[in-house]
């Protein structure tokens, strides 16, 4: 009697426990980085959630920084900088099959550099991004969604989908709700 | 013992029905029955190539995930694929990983591209791949489970699934079930792998990432140029357009390769009479909402200010010769071909097939091997090597 053969190699998604860094009760003069990860209208769209976040919420300096390749992890120094530059980070636009789960690695990063981070993808894309949260050790990792689609916008509507999201978001930055929910 | 030398008599079909159904409870399959991969069977794969069954042929770091020789044996074995195919597996994931695309993210892609493998030289008749009439299939099992094998490397190896990882909008009928021989004995020009640098004989696999494959049917007359415009009308189609630059993989019936060869071009003829003529104009590229191109690396395509009238202009569509590769497949007995929409850049390279191992090693040395490496079965998902891949920056973003 033989075994039948595992072609997973016995390779699981992550099950332990990434941290996650704690939350500030507010985003009150505290400096947010915006990443921008290159997909069409991420960059504008994430400048517009910068400006709410200012003018509505009362957060202070915006450092933005554009991610070089949107479908895979931003490279590891940009988040470092980022991190460092940053009290709280916000990543956009999570709208495709890979850059889905590449934002909510790249925030998965920063968790664990100690800088609370802020997912948004398109609600088309939560089975990837919640896999790649699992894959990260972080099942059950929240993140902020906005409609489908992102790209193809006119600027006056992806300043609606920024100010409709950034309520969302600050909760996901701040201690006014739990950022890591059931698995 | 070897596949076949069990009487038809002893076979036991109940048996066989509960190990496939097993094999599905465990989600290793792609809709299909999975042959039971046993160590007797992995063995006689590991015992036709001369790589170390712990060697890593393809990591996905981002995911956790690596995939080795042994690995991709047991994929291969569940496939199908007899265990001489598979130096064919491993040199067409290896040509296929040299498409930037398939390591940037291209399997997670909504657009589901599917691999497109071309086989040439002796290993063709040898192993029975179908260069000539129905090539892409089906029927035939070299051409039908090599394609699989990558397939199921992707779903079990790297662990992307759809719904999970794999988040194909619609995907592509026969995704993971395209291979063909290249029908080099009906070409009139040389074949593809000896266009790369491969010595002629010497048996290689080519591979990329499609988009799509479309046909294009023209027995309608002899006049070569009309042919290639044709062709030329279906490459530059607008729903195609996503980037300033296009890539088409023209795979041409005999009938139309000899057609344009008898009429003088050459290959490169064909190629340069490609870039030369497959123009779109900017009113139709207005049209569609993709006459603007953004000045990233690809150049993103998206609607132009409304203000701004369409210029009177003709764009390029295929920028060089290496955007439009050509190969020969097929019967000699119709002049329809298809326009292969690659999803990047082909690498416009081939790899060429390992000589058959000089003393295969026994099951001893092999088990010693896997004992004594600490990668053996397939890494561990902790590992975290610098990943290479992933932060290419010619990685392709879509």
């Amino acid at each position: 009697m033989s075994t039948i053969l595992d072609p997973t190699g016995g390779q699981r998604n992550g099950t332990a426990e990434a941290p996650l860094a704690p939350r500030p009760p507010d985003l009150r003069a505290r400096t947010v980085g915006l990443l921008d990860n290159g997909k069409q209208n991420a960059g504008l769209f994430v400048e517009e959630l910068g400006a709410v976040l200012v003018e509505q919420h009362g957060a202070g300096q915006l450092v933005l920084r554009h991610k070089p390749v949107a479908t895979v992890d931003a490279p590891p120094e940009l988040l470092a900088e980022l991190a460092a530059a940053s009290d709280l980070v916000v990543i956009g636009v999570g709208d495709c099959g890979s850059c889905s789960a590449a934002a909510v690695a790249d925030a998965i990063a920063l968790e664990q550099l100690g800088t609370p981070a802020a997912v948004v993808c398109t609600e088309s894309f939560r089975a990837t991004a919640e896999a790649m949260a699992a894959v990260r050790g972080a099942a059950g990792y929240r993140y902020a969604t906005v409609e489908h689609p992102m790209a193809g916008l006119a600027p006056g509507q992806v300043r609606a989908r920024a100010e409709g999201v950034a309520g969302e978001v600050v909760a996901l930055l701040t201690v006014a709700a739990p950022h890591r929910g059931a698995a | 013992m070897a596949a076949g030398a069990v009487p038809t008599e002893e076979l036991d079909p109940e048996a066989a029905q509960a190990a496939i159904e097993h094999c599905y409870g465990q989600g290793w399959s792609d809709g299909l029955p999975l042959v039971p991969a046993t160590r007797q069977l992995v063995d006689r794969f590991l015992a036709c190539t001369a790589r170390a069954p712990e060697e890593e042929i393809g990591r996905m770091a981002h995911l956790g995930r690596a995939c080795t020789v042994e690995l991709a044996a047991v994929n291969a074995a569940m496939a199908g694929c007899k265990p001489e195919y598979f130096p064919v597996v491993l040199a067409a994931w290896e040509a296929l990983h040299r498409d930037r695309a398939a390591k940037g993210g291209g399997w997670q892609s909504t657009s589901g591209p599917a691999p497109m493998i071309v086989v040439n030289g002796p290993v063709r008749d040898e192993l029975g791949f179908n260069s000539s009439g129905g090539a892409f299939g089906p029927g035939f099992r070299a051409n039908a489970t090599v394609a699989r094998a990558i397939g199921l490397i992707v779903r079990n190896a790297f662990g992307i699934r759809p719904h999970e990882f794999d988040q194909a909008t619609q995907g592509l009928p026969g995704r993971f079930s395209i291979c063909f021989g290249e029908n080099e004995e009906e070409s009139p020009w040389e074949p593809l792998s000896v266009e790369t640098g491969i010595p002629a004989g010497q048996s290689a696999v080519s591979a990329t990432l499609l988009r799509t494959c479309e046909f294009v049917d023209n027995r309608h007359t002899q006049d070569p140029e009309q042919v290639l415009f044709d062709f030329a009308d279906t490459i530059v189609r607008t729903g195609s357009l996503i980037f300033r630059d296009q890539s088409c993989f023209v795979v041409f019936s005999p009938e139309h390769a000899q057609l344009l060869a008898n009429s003088g071009f050459s290959k490169a003829d064909v190629k340069a009479w490609f870039v030369e003529h497959c123009l779109r104009s900017e009113a139709d590229l207005r049209r569609a909402g993709k006459d603007a191109v953004g000045d990233g690396p690809m150049g993103g395509r998206s609607a132009g200010p409304a203000e701004r009238a369409p210029q009177d202009t003709l764009s390029q569509v295929i920028p060089t010769p290496q955007h439009i590769p050509i190969a020969v497949t097929g019967a000699r007995n119709a002049a329809m071909s298809l326009v292969c929409r690659v999803f990047g850049m082909w690498s416009n390279t081939s790899c060429a097939l390992e000589p058959p191992p000089g003393r295969q090693r026994s099951p001893g040395e092999r088990a010693a091997a896997r004992e004594s490496s600490p990668a053996g079965r397939a890494s561990s998902p902790e590992r975290s090597a610098p990943n290479e891949w992933a932060s290419s920056p010619e990685a392709i973003a879509r």
